[in-house]
């Protein structure tokens, strides 16, 4: 029961909202890897907490980054 | 037609494998590609030699250069036109400056100059840089703001 609900509380805030210094960028690609798979792939906001608003500014994000080669489509280890 | 004056920005990786010099007269070709349709230039960050996450043309390195202007659309197609015909590009993004972005930054520029290094920040003289890392390395170690911190990175989706 209490590690249930560490769970759930554990990602509850979405962090871009809680720090409202945070710009979502393509260029920061090292912030971007944190919501990206091992695979490559977009970790879905269910897992990060992200709320919908900057999840949508994440994955162009994410989506640009991988245009200019900053983020893999499909991870190294598993081509 | 919209003539209106917006702020882009472009990034374009640009063959590693010329000399620096050549590089370097690529860049200075987009910049008057740019100036000579009305853009006006306002930053230019030169990322350097990166490595790319796949193989682009059977080339694993690139040299990044983001380029922010002001200009018009026209400027915009006769940008994307050189970057497909010239055979050293590798790969360019073109986009509107975000408006978050800009007044992050100048919110940023406001309170402490040196706190968020904007890309203006980057073309700063050497000479302020020993001042400015301190103030901004205690704010990222005060409150970890992501997971990795605490248990790694968040469990993989399941496999299907």
């Amino acid at each position: 029961m209490a590690k249930q609900d560490q769970q759930i509380r554990k990602h509850r805030v979405c962090r871009f909202c809680e720090n409202k210094e945070i710009s979502i960028d393509y260029k920061d690609e090292k912030r971007l890897v944190r919501f990206v798979s091992e695979q490559g792939k977009i970790i879905p906001k269910r897992i990060t907490g992200t709320c919908a608003r900057h999840q949508r500014q994440l994955v162009k994000a994410i989506k640009r980054a991988r245009h200019l080669a900053m983020l893999p489509f499909v991870s190294e280890t598993i081509r | 037609m919209d003539h209106r004056k917006r702020l882009y920005e472009t990034t374009f990786i640009v063959n590693a494998s010329l000399d620096d010099s050549q590089i370097e007269g690529v860049i200075t070709h987009v910049q008057e590609i740019v100036t000579r349709n009305g853009g006006e230039i306002t930053a230019i960050n030169k990322w350097g030699r990166k490595r790319l996450a796949y193989t682009i043309q059977k080339k694993n390195n690139g040299f990044y250069v983001n380029l922010e202007f002001v200009g018009t659309g026209p400027v915009i197609t006769q940008l994307q036109r050189s970057f497909l015909l010239d055979q050293n590009f590798l790969r360019f993004l073109i986009v509107q400056v975000d408006p978050r972005a800009v007044k992050a930054r100048q919110q940023a520029a406001a309170a402490v100059p040196a706190a968020i290094p904007a890309p203006e920040a980057i073309a700063a003289p050497p000479a302020a840089e020993p001042t400015a890392p301190p103030p901004a390395a205690p704010v990222p170690q005060r409150k970890p703001l992501f997971f990795d911190d605490e248990a790694g990175p968040p469990p993989a989706p399941k496999a299907r």
